[in-house]
């Protein structure tokens, strides 16, 4: 097995045999559940208006769509806890020189930590996903728009998590880590707002913005540009998070 | 005679760190079946010294080859052949002392088919057979060091690179420890940093007397008949004693 995907695995390991993954798995689990429910509540009183409504949305648009929009709100949340110890737990508990002094290249640790942390995230949405899927035994669901919307949260998700592996290189203390990885997240998520708000509507702003390439995917279109966009996104926050191993080896 | 290649080489190896010299031309060798002991009080830049052997740090200047291989060069072929342990055991207190084991044994690269039989090597050489079921995190200071030893050794490395391995022992965890690093030596070299003169007496081949970064002397120790004289004179010196020296 390659070096990153050893330390991957260990990664997913230690994360699942402590409380951590777990309660987070519960809260989010929870959460969306009840949101749901809720909206699956609103819908099926809503439903025999619609059936007399031409070209009135469907399950996906009022339950499927506003709970993967709201999962993409908590993943903004949950990624920065599930990174934050990644690398720099490893420094704070003194068990980096483990990775460093085996034979694996900085990025390749790097790598196998983002796949560690991107398991719990992609499960999460995984786990979301399923619930709008089990309307589809009841109802006809927009599964196509449904595959857009999760390959578009699944990249987001991997976006989020490189920037939190990132924050995690840059530092050993992990509360810090996470906090700059719900920053620069959030900020990254509220640019497009913000700009539309002083109204840039077509700029580069726009573009830099994560939501701006994530809502065509729940839209359920798929667009070359959102894709590259996102791992253009990811590769360049794994390969600061390697140059910040490259640095400790050289600086200490 | 034939002289035996070095296991390690270090040639003219300096570090400096924020305009400070942390280490100062240092050049050394230690060839296959020898313990060398690197001796120096704290600060001298026994530490360092270790992490660019091990190469976790880079020199600023000079080459550290293991085995003939430049560590810059060749840096993941190179780490292959070398078992590290830090000051402080790098576990993963999530897992059990046998999943740590396996984890490391694959990290080094050993084969999944050969795994168990390392793992079961590591533990019987470092005597933690009842301990292979708990929590490293779980474990006293002495077993933490033992499993920390355990990880390096499990992937039988060339180069055996310790810093400070007995800080902390009770005595006899510290003269167990001694006699199994006289019992690797037999197939590798291995280099201990230590400030403790027993450790080096006790089980080392050569010592290397480090002060401010420079190497102020290197003999078998055999030849250096009142070690503790000529380490508590070297550590002494003032800085303007060592630019006459």
């Amino acid at each position: 097995m390659s070096g990153f995907l050893l330390i991957a695995r260990n990664d997913v390991k230690r994360q699942f045999v402590q409380p951590f993954a777990w309660v987070v798995l519960a809260l989010t689990c929870a959460l969306l559940a009840w949101q749901f429910l809720v909206a699956l509540d609103a819908y099926l009183r809503i439903v025999p208006k619609l059936a007399n409504v031409p070209n009135s949305q469907g399950a996906t648009d009022l339950i499927a769509i506003p709970l993967l929009r709201s999962l993409s709100g908590l993943l903004m949340l949950i990624v920065p806890l599930a990174t934050m110890r990644s690398l720099a737990g490893e420094r704070r508990n003194h068990s980096l020189p483990l990775l460093l002094a085996a034979g694996i290249g900085n990025l390749r640790i790097v790598l196998g930590k983002f796949l560690g942390a991107y398991a719990l995230v992609a499960l999460v949405v995984v786990i979301a996903l399923a619930m709008p899927l089990a309307l589809h035994f009841g109802t006809d669901m927009d599964l196509g728009r449904l595959a857009a919307a999760a390959l578009g949260l699944l990249l987001y998700a991997g976006a989020l998590t490189a920037i939190g592996i990132a924050c995690s290189a840059w530092t050993s203390h992990p509360a810090l880590a996470a906090a700059a990885a719900l920053v620069i997240g959030s900020f990254l998520a509220m640019l497009d707002m913000g700009a539309r708000f002083q109204g840039i509507d077509n700029a580069l702003i726009n573009w830099l913005s994560l939501s701006t390439h994530l809502e065509p995917f729940l839209f359920g279109l798929v667009a070359s540009v959102d894709i590259v966009y996102f791992l253009l996104l990811t590769t360049l926050a794994l390969l600061f998070a390697g140059r910040r191993l490259d640095g400790l080896r050289a600086h200490g | 005679m034939n002289i035996p290649a070095p296991v390690l080489s270090l040639s003219h190896v300096s570090r400096r760190l924020s305009g400070n010299t942390i280490v100062e031309d240092l050049s050394l060798d230690v060839p296959r079946g020898v313990v060398l002991g690197l001796l120096g009080v704290n600060g001298a830049g026994k530490s360092t010294t270790l992490r660019m052997m091990v190469g976790m740090l880079t020199p600023s200047t000079g080459t550290v080859f293991v085995e003939g291989r430049d560590l810059a060069s060749h840096p993941q072929l190179a780490r292959r052949g070398i078992g590290y342990l830090p000051e402080e055991p790098p576990l993963h207190g999530e897992l059990t002392v046998e999943e740590y084991l396996r984890f490391c044994a694959r990290l080094h690269g050993i084969g999944r088919d050969k795994v168990h039989q390392a793992v079961e090597q590591a533990i019987a050489r470092c005597e933690l057979g009842e301990m292979r079921h708990r929590l490293t995190s779980l474990l006293s200071k002495g077993f933490r060091q033992r499993v920390g030893l355990a990880q390096a050794i499990i992937h039988e490395p060339s180069l055996i690179v310790l810093d400070e391995p007995a800080s902390g022992l009770d005595p006899i965890q510290a003269l167990r420890l001694r006699e199994l690093m006289r019992s690797m030596a037999k197939d590798c070299a291995v280099v201990l940093s230590t400030h403790v003169l027993s450790d080096v007496l006790a089980c080392c081949d050569r010592v290397a007397i480090l002060h401010r970064g420079r190497l102020r002397k290197t003999a078998p120790l055999s030849e250096i008949a009142a070690l503790e004289s000529e380490f508590v004179r070297i550590a002494s010196e003032s800085p303007s004693m060592e630019s006459a020296a």
